[in-house]
């Protein structure tokens, strides 16, 4: 059983499923503390690129991939929301 | 004197003298054998490694994807082969102080590059190029890029690239360009647009943006600005006149677009925010036939057939009538739809497959693929994760959907009509 997912992390499951058109993911199901990238949701470089763009458009920050914590931020839908709270102007 | 520059790498310029003495280095970390597959993510890791591989008589095999069952398949299908990662040259690097530099007076015959396209059976083919190949293919881009830019045959140009080394494209536009053109490359390789405008930032001018259709929609989507870049290259996917104009107004630079393939290397440009037709490079011509176009460069020892039917104007332009359809590439990879349909069937437990582009071919805009699968007794995430150890993630197919039967004619044969409707039933289901 999955953990469950914070009011945050359900808005970004939403823009991902959006932004990336994943058919067939529904976004309360997407385990906040799963993989993105490469296993669980299997998403990759241009995927990033697409997201940072609706991030930017939605949160008003930029996504860097030259951050030390790059890779942490990266890594589930719980760290990327964590960063978005940290980081958002709007 | 002061040496010229080849690349920008943690805040600095690296001059050629050490360059070479950094090449020395690795050549002296190498494993023993005849070709190196060049793996390395920082771009002047990979420079140094590949002009230690030249320096000893080595090409450079260039893996389509960096999948683990990939590199082995072209590992096995050539002896002597050994791989040369970020780790082995930072460790070089290390001790480089003392070396003396490499010798980098290539032989015109010696292998420089061996890229790999999809035969008709779907199985990768090899491209050897030897080394008058590469240099008269990088002289001509080298000229172009000059032209655009309005600087001397001699200037040093800035590159910026946001493709990876290990592929036709940036190899030639992001390693061949410093090594043998003049020119100077940024090591890394930039992704998101905030990343790419502080690179961008890093170096002096005259600057030059390597990029692709995808990587570029980004950039003019995105509320970051931009230094004024003075050319920006693209390749890999067409470009759409919309797209080249809002890109050249937001980096306040012309946009010529490169038209090459795996098999011949660049061999023509357009500035496409304003020109329809492809200009060849100088020395290049073409005969259309009925399998496609033969192109004869002035470098190459031979006429070389690619499956694209191109149209001549005159004897040095053209306009593009249809490319290869097996071919699919995004952000500098491609891969070819019989491979992935090939390795889909490949999987245990996988009776018939196919793998296909469900949009039309759609200017900038992410390309998936679609598969569908009969595999009773596997689940779709136990094929996909089959896949992803053999396949790029850019083409991992997207849905990937299981059906009783695949939708073939009396021939056997996959209308594609028959294909998008089977995905749209089967999308409505779910």
């Amino acid at each position: 059983m999955s953990a469950p997912q914070s009011a945050g992390e359900r808005e970004l499951a939403e823009l991902i499923v959006t932004a990336l058109n994943l058919e067939g993911v529904a976004p309360a199901e997407i385990d906040p503390e799963a993989a993105l990238f490469k296993t669980g949701l299997g998403l990759d470089s241009i995927d990033a690129l697409e997201l940072a763009l609706e991030i930017s458009k939605r949160y008003g920050f930029q996504l860097r991939s030259d951050d030390e914590n790059n890779l942490r931020i990266f890594r589930s839908l719980r760290s990327l929301a964590a960063h978005i709270e940290r980081h958002r102007t709007s | 004197m002061l040496t010229r520059p080849i690349a920008w790498r943690d805040g600095r310029e690296i001059g050629w003298d050490e360059f070479v003495r950094d090449a020395a280095a690795v050549v002296r970390a190498l494993p023993v054998g005849s070709a190196m597959i060049d793996l390395c993510e920082d771009r002047y890791r990979f420079l140094a490694a590949y002009a230690a591989a030249l320096s000893l008589g080595h090409g450079a095999l260039l893996p389509p994807t960096r999948a683990e069952e990939v590199i082995r398949e072209i590992e096995a299908a050539h002896a002597g082969s050994y791989r040369c990662d970020d780790q082995l040259v930072e460790a070089a690097l290390e001790t480089s102080r003392a070396a003396a530099a490499v010798e980098l007076q290539i032989p015109a015959e010696q292998i420089a590059t061996i890229g790999f396209t999809s035969g008709s059976t779907g199985r990768p083919q090899s491209y050897p190029k030897d080394w008058r190949s590469v240099s008269g293919s990088t002289a001509r881009n080298a000229r172009a890029i000059r032209s655009a830019l309005g600087v001397a045959d001699d200037a040093v140009v800035w590159l910026l690239a946001t493709v990876p080394p290990q592929h036709t494209y940036g190899m030639e536009f992001s390693v061949l360009l410093p090594l043998i053109a003049g020119m100077a490359v940024h090591a890394a390789r930039p992704l998101f647009p905030a990343d790419i405008a502080r690179a961008l930032e890093q170096l002096q001018t005259p600057r030059v943006l390597v990029s692709t259709p995808v990587h570029l929609r980004a950039l003019v989507e995105s509320p970051q600005q931009f230094p004024p870049v003075g050319l920006i290259v693209s390749a890999t996917a067409p470009l759409d006149r919309e797209l080249a104009q809002a890109v050249e107004t937001k980096l306040g630079g012309p946009l010529l677009e490169i038209f090459g393939s795996t098999e011949t290397c660049a061999f023509a440009s357009r500035r496409t925010a304003r020109d329809e037709l492809w200009r060849l490079h100088e020395g290049v011509q073409l005969e259309s036939i009925t399998d496609g176009t033969l192109v004869d460069a002035a470098w190459n020892r031979q006429r070389i057939l690619l499956q694209d039917h191109l149209e001549l104007h005159g004897a040095h332009e053209f306009r593009v009538h249809g490319r290869n359809a097996d071919l699919i590439e995004v952000a500098g990879k491609r891969a070819s739809l019989a491979d992935l349909t090939r390795r889909v069937l490949a999987i245990d437990g996988v009776r018939d497959a196919v793998v296909f582009q469900p949009g039309e071919e759609s200017v900038a805009t992410i390309r998936r693929v679609a598969t569908l699968v009969v595999a009773p007794g596997l689940t779709a995430a136990e094929i996909h994760d089959r896949l992803a150890a053999s396949v790029d993630p850019a083409f991992l197919p997207r849905p990937l959907l299981l059906v009783d039967a695949l939708p073939r004619n009396e021939l056997g044969k996959l209308p594609r009509a028959a294909l998008l409707a089977a995905l749209v039933n089967l999308n409505f289901q779910g």
